[in-house]
């Protein structure tokens, strides 16, 4: 599967553009309460694990990254691109999952959803048509292309929805426990797109430590703060043994 | 009951959904207002038939689509047959069959994103006072997406009560259910966020 670089936008002076996640002294208060506090790190890695106990604010850092919650202090550039200063940017250049595949699936039927991504990009109605065929049909859904959404497995839910974000050529994919409500063979697929087939830069939440040790780098929050960040190898031994 | 488009090439498919929407409203407003007797409902229906027939659906798939209409049946004719006569009540029934099956036939022959087209096209005079037609051809089309959800929720719902023990009843399904609808609202804000639709 050869799937076209996405259209990273190149800086002015020609060099070429970053691939880089960055955070400086980032917190988020959410009602009242600090649930992430003070973030700094640099990650320029394709595939960023991220792990930690439930609540520690794995979530929320995934959130950030897609613009559903604000940082209500310190900067976090996408690719050299700040989230707050050029947000309606940051949002057309970052693609989320998340687990429940049919909370992500907007219209009625397969090839409507896929197609519901590309709303308002200028498009004519058979580009459009156009690429959410090739798109259907590299991820196995072509013959689906008009059945109901709902009526897909839950691992060709999934499927769906990662489709719907890729369609859009995103630089970034985040995708928070994305395989959580799938059982092994529909999480083995999910994981080998996300991990080996697609050429984005992946910030991938998970319990499933196996999917974290085939990352570049994991990062570990515990009680809203960075807790570590290393390869994937150190991170997560050290975190199994805190577990016990 | 809101049935989903089925690909085909009959006639009815391959007319444009605009004019379809807008026969479909003329036909309704003419059946529910002059079909006062058994003999034009009977017409009506066979109306009805001959356009199943005519966009390649068989004797079945209208049985199947009655099926699902077994329930407006017998609540719309439980409730008039309280206050009206069998025959009177029979008929009105008749009637309200008739529009929802000849509104079902416009949904199994059209593409939702093609009806929401029409639609948003259909509105768009009323953008002057305020409305905005892309947001209520999103909402439509949303809440075709999640009918087959919240009906799934509940039946898992009445599944997991059955298994505990408990008799399945109306009053015990609603409080689960709506917070089982809630939360689905709350994680499907975020994608309608995530993919740009804010
Ligand atoms: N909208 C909110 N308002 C207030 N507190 C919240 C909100 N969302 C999350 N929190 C709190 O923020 C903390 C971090 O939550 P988060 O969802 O980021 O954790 P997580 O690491 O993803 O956990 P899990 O592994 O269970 O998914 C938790 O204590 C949670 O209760
Ligand atoms: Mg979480």
């Amino acid at each position: 599967m050869t799937t076209p670089l996405p259209s990273i936008p190149a800086s002015p002076d020609g060099t070429p553009p970053s691939r880089e996640l960055a955070f400086e002294g980032v917190g988020v208060d959410l009602a009242g309460v600090t649930v992430l506090r003070d973030v700094t790190v640099t990650l320029p890695q394709r595939r960023i694990a991220v792990i930690g106990s439930n609540g520690s604010g794995k979530s929320t850092f995934a959130r950030l990254l897609g613009g559903l919650v604000a940082p209500s202090r310190g900067r976090v550039a996408v690719h050299g691109h700040d989230l707050v200063a050029e947000r309606k940017q940051v949002l057309r250049m970052v693609g989320s999952v998340f687990s429940n595949p049919d909370a992500q699936i907007i219209m009625p039927t397969v090839a409507e959803d896929v197609a519901f991504s590309l709303r308002r990009r200028g498009l004519t109605r058979e580009e459009v048509a156009r690429r959410v065929t090739a798109t259907l049909e590299r991820y196995g859904l072509a013959e689906r292309a008009d059945a109901p959404a709902h009526s897909l497995s839950g691992g060709q839910k999934q499927l769906l929805a990662l489709s719907a974000v890729l369609i859009t050529e995103p630089a970034l994919i985040v995708a928070d426990e994305p395989t959580a409500l799938l059982d092994g063979r529909n999480s083995r697929l999910i994981s080998a797109l996300l991990l080996d087939e697609i050429p984005q830069q992946l910030v991938l939440v998970t319990h499933d430590l196996e999917l974290a040790a085939r990352c570049d780098v994991a990062v570990r929050f515990e009680d809203g703060r960075l807790f570590e960040v290393d390869d994937p190898a150190p991170v997560i031994a050290r975190y199994r043994r805190d577990l016990g | 009951m809101i049935a989903l488009y089925r690909p085909g090439t009959s006639p009815l498919h391959r007319l444009p959904a605009g004019p379809k929407l807008i026969a479909l409203m003329l036909l309704a407003i003419a059946i529910t207002v002059f079909a006062s007797n058994a003999w034009y409902i009977a017409g009506a229906s066979a109306l009805v038939v001959a356009g199943y027939f005519a966009a390649g659906f068989g004797p079945l798939e209208i049985l199947r689509q009655l099926w699902t209409l077994r329930w407006i049946v017998a609540v719309t004719l439980i409730t008039q047959v309280i206050f009206l006569p069998l025959p009177v009540a029979a008929t009105n029934t008749g009637r309200v069959v008739t529009v929802v099956m000849l509104a079902t036939l416009v949904t199994l022959t059209t593409r939702t994103s093609a009806l929401l087209d029409a639609v948003e096209r259909g509105l768009g005079p009323l953008r002057r006072i305020g409305v905005d037609p892309a947001r209520v051809g999103l909402v439509m089309a949303m809440t075709i997406t999640v009918v087959p959800v919240i009906a799934g929720y509940a039946a898992s719902i009445r599944d997991a009560q059955r298994a505990r023990g408990a008799k399945p009843r109306l009053r015990i399904l609603v409080m689960p259910l709506l917070v089982m609808s809630l939360k689905h609202a709350d994680e499907l804000g975020d994608a309608l966020v995530a993919r740009g639709a804010e």
